[in-house]
């Protein structure tokens, strides 16, 4: 099979344009940086000498109703953002197990977003009139599906030993694919009338073949910034799933939850509202940083707007 | 002659210490009050729960948060006092606290001269029986269970509608006089006539179910308006005077109750004062972290709280019919691994909550006695509970605790969580089990759904030792259909007999002095884990007079307060 006329590979010049980006250096250094943070939160809790179930009953002011003794939330040598107020469980441990839960919560459930929407969008634009037409229904289905309210009734009726990180990483991906999916469709429309497209079904290219090495390099860009925008939705989805309650099990932290129980402390403990909000606002404005500045790399249009 | 001076000097000095270590944070606005002139006004009421439904039959004992008492006087009630003395009933519509006859088998009540209901018509004792036949029907449900119990040939009867010819063992000689036949002694007698199904109700103005839209009043105040759950307004009754009740002063001229509020709302309600919330109290939104942060800091708010208590114990319910937890050597670790400290702290720290190792709350009038036989001081003693484990040859255990979904009645999330850890330091894993807070107790209420081991609380619905012991010990009330709250289903013969031998003392302290020791002798068992008690720190409004905490629920007495 000749492969002379080959989908348009992501362009060297985006990553010229990107390494130039001063927001998307800075969403990507903060990502990055929360990522880490996530993936390495035993070591530093380790490092800290924390681990976040543990008690500090001696650290609460029990008579006004458990507040944390000391400024800012208990800060100390010991405990670097303080203790919870409650229970006295070491907020620097909370914080960087929570950011798992948050990241990895986000970053799971838009992988899977983006195997399903590809999936389900490529199979509807190169099928035939009948496979379209039914799959489309099926991903107009999944859009009018309100999230939160269906997520809420899901994670409530599962039974409560199943891993949750993963369930909720599911539920949000199995209810929010559609966007995806409409956008890989109209992608495979467009690319599917190219010529390159065209010579290699005429060449008797297999459907599958077509798929994976024509059109799948030209859904790069597109889907890669779709993506990007997808994170920071599914982070806000998943913080307002444990907020309601219905995220992740005690004694397991995520920002969202901490949030939750932070709003009956505002007053006697703003440190404690503080924190995970501004974990939640820094990380979803790094991720919205990356996109936009993928955005302006990838996308043609945009380039000769700016151009 | 002259050597009195002195005396009368010390002894005023002494009145005048009590009244400051009695009144507490009240005597400034106290000094002031005078019942004879505290008329006036318009009382608010901010509340998170609200009455579901005002018909006297189906409000259980004489809660609703104070209010039903200021519309329906009953043979008994509370005597309206803060701390100890508040604990003992006073007659109301009766003339003393009843009469026992025949072993506290039969118990006798004359009405006061006098009384009248707010269209001026006389109350007679064919309306107080007329009342209490209405709380058996099946069509009013929700009122407290055990006169079907207590009176003798009750247990099948389903109230006036159906069957019209009444309860035989109530009997009304004449239209002063109300006799009641009971089945087996009862001491505590005096105690239930307090509540609401004890209230008069007119036969000609009952209308069934639709009575609690506008119920007649016996109580100093009438209904102007009701909207279930939301709202209430009541008015003056004109036919009520304070010649026929002496315990309530009925001080506001109007008072409005607000519900459904969220309790973060209603105290800082309550702090602001905007308004008509300047004459604001609650009688269900305890101060949160918030105000606790400001009180005892000589802050203005410190002059306008209340503490009380109402006798109610959160604790670990061991079901002994399931393992591990018929191993007695597993609930005594158990007892010994427990940090009352956290439990304190997720149930909003030492103001509102205290440490118990007794089941029976701190309260004399319920006879409490101290013990601690397997010590966990304030933190745990893990080691301990290791120890005791590996001697009885269990190592590497794994339980499951049961919780409510929400944290809103103490037996949520935050304390099964502080109970999980502190149980993991002694080497027992715990698994939590989120329980719907609406189902919760029809799961644990049911010997063959009940779990292992589950939070739960228990108040009591009247301050004496036998609510409190004998829903929780006595082995004939193992309900197996539902509703059953020995959770340890515990079923001791020498326990029973003991019960109905106290049932039959009609000396309420020689009836606490044998339920606290019936309590220090089943604490041995460990058949619960008690954790803490209640405490009570109610905010109330600047204008708000002669504001504190009764005795008996540990809540505001509406029926005292002035905000004139």
């Amino acid at each position: 099979m000749t492969t002379a006329p080959s989908a348009p590979p992501v362009p060297s010049r985006a990553l010229a344009a990107l390494r130039r980006d001063r927001g998307f250096l800075t969403g990507a250094v903060i990502a990055g940086t929360m990522v880490l943070v996530a993936v390495t939160a035993p070591l530093l809790a380790a490092l800290a000498g924390q681990d976040y179930t543990t008690y500090h009953d001696g650290l609460l002011d029990s008579a006004r109703g458990g507040v944390p003794i000391g400024s800012f939330g208990g800060i100390s040598g010991e405990h670097w953002l303080g203790v919870e107020p409650g229970t006295g469980r070491d907020l620097f441990a909370r914080v960087v197990y929570g950011a798992q839960v948050s990241v990895g919560v986000a970053l799971g459930a838009t992988f899977l977003e983006v195997l399903l929407g590809v999936g389900f969008g490529v199979a509807a634009g190169l099928g035939g009139r009948w496979l379209d037409a039914g799959l489309s229904r099926v991903i107009d289905l999944v859009l009018s599906v309100p999230v939160l309210v269906m997520a809420i009734s899901l994670l409530a009726i599962v039974p409560q030993d199943w891993p949750r990180p993963l369930l909720l990483a599911t539920v949000i991906a199995v209810l929010g694919w559609g966007g995806t999916a409409r956008i890989s469709r109209g992608e495979t429309l467009t690319l599917r009338t190219r010529d390159y497209v065209a010579a290699a079904q005429v060449a008797g290219a297999p459907w599958w073949r077509v798929a994976r090495r024509e059109i799948l390099p030209g859904l790069t860009a597109p889907i890669l910034t779709y993506a990007a925008l997808l994170l920071p939705t599914n982070m806000v989805v998943e913080a307002g799933l444990s907020f309601l309650g219905v995220g992740v099990r005690p004694p397991t932290p995520s920002w969202g939850q901490m949030l939750s129980s932070a709003t009956t402390w505002f007053r006697a403990d703003p440190f404690y509202v503080f924190l995970p909000g501004l974990l939640l606002f820094l990380t979803l404005l790094s991720f919205v940083l990356v996109a936009n500045g993928l955005r302006r790399a990838l996308d043609p249009r945009q380039r000769e707007v700016l151009r | 002659m002259r050597r009195l001076v002195p005396i009368v000097l010390a002894a005023t000095v002494l009145l005048a210490g009590c009244q400051d270590g009695g009144g507490g944070d009240s005597t400034a606005s106290n000094a002031a009050f005078d019942p004879a002139t505290c008329q006036g006004g318009t009382l608010t009421v901010l509340n998170q729960g609200g009455i579901t439904h005002l018909d006297p039959a189906r409000l259980y004992t004489s809660g609703g948060g104070n209010v039903p008492s200021l519309l329906f006087r009953t043979l008994t009630t509370r005597n309206r006092q803060p701390g100890e003395a508040g604990t003992k009933p006073a007659p109301d519509l009766a003339t003393d606290l009843g009469t026992p006859s025949d072993g506290a088998k039969t118990w006798t009540y004359h009405l006061r001269d006098g009384v009248a209901f707010e269209d001026g018509t006389p109350i007679t004792s064919a309306d107080v029986k007329y009342g209490i036949e209405r709380s058996f029907a099946p069509e009013l449900p929700g009122g407290a269970p055990y006169l079907r119990d207590w009176l003798k040939d009750a247990a099948g009867y389903q109230g006036p509608y159906k069957q019209p010819d009444g309860i035989k063992s109530i009997e009304t000689p004449d239209a002063k006089t109300i006799v009641f036949k009971l089945s087996k002694p009862e001491g505590d007698f005096p105690f239930l006539a307090t509540a609401t199904q004890f209230a008069p109700v007119p036969k000609a103005k009952d209308t069934g179910t639709e009575y609690e839209k506008h119920p007649i009043s016996s109580g100093p105040y009438r209904v102007e308006s009701y909207e279930p759950k939301k709202s209430l307004v009541l008015v003056r009754n004109t036919h009520w005077s304070t010649k026929i009740d002496e315990l309530r002063y009925a001080c506001p001229d109007r008072i409005e109750v607000t519900s459904g509020l969220d309790s973060a709302v209603i105290n800082q309600r309550l702090v602001t004062g905007a308004g008509p919330d300047a004459a604001a109290v609650t009688t269900d939104a305890v101060v949160g972290p918030e105000q606790l942060a400001q009180l005892g800091t000589g802050s203005e708010l410190d002059k306008r709280v209340t503490r009380g208590e109402f006798p109610s114990t959160t604790y670990l319910a061991f079901n002994t019919k399931k393992a591990p937890f018929d191993n007695p050597k597993v609930r005594e670790a158990l007892s010994y691994a427990i940090n009352r400290t956290s439990v304190v702290n997720a149930l909003g720290g030492s103001a509102v909550v205290g440490a118990s190792t007794t089941f029976l709350p701190p309260q004399k009038a319920l006879g409490h006695q101290a013990y601690d036989y397997f010590p966990a001081g304030e933190g745990g003693n893990p080691e301990k509970a290791k120890q005791v484990l590996a001697e009885a040859g269990l190592s590497n255990l794994t339980i499951e605790l049961a919780h409510q979904n929400d944290d809103s009645e103490g037996v949520g999330p935050k304390v099964a969580s502080a109970i999980q850890e502190a149980f993991k330091q002694a080497g027992v894993t715990v698994k939590l089990t989120a329980i719907d807070s609406a189902t919760y107790r029809d799961v644990t209420g049911k010997p063959a759904t009940q779990p292992g081991l589950a939070l739960a609380t228990w108040g009591a619905d009247w301050p004496s030792g036998g609510p409190f012991l004998i829903p929780i010990f006595d082995g004939r009330q193992i309900i197996t259909a539902g509703g059953n709250f020995n959770l340890a289903q515990y079923n001791d013969s020498e326990v029973n007999a003991e019960i109905d031998a106290i049932n039959a003392l009609t000396d309420p302290a020689e009836a606490a002095a044998r339920w606290g020791a019936l309590d220090a002798k089943l604490g041995k068992l460990a058949l619960v884990l008690p954790l803490t008690h209640e405490k009570d720190v109610y905010l109330y409004g600047k204008n708000v007079k002669n504001a504190y905490a009764d005795g008996w629920r540990g809540q505001l007495d509406l029926a005292r307060i002035s905000v004139k």
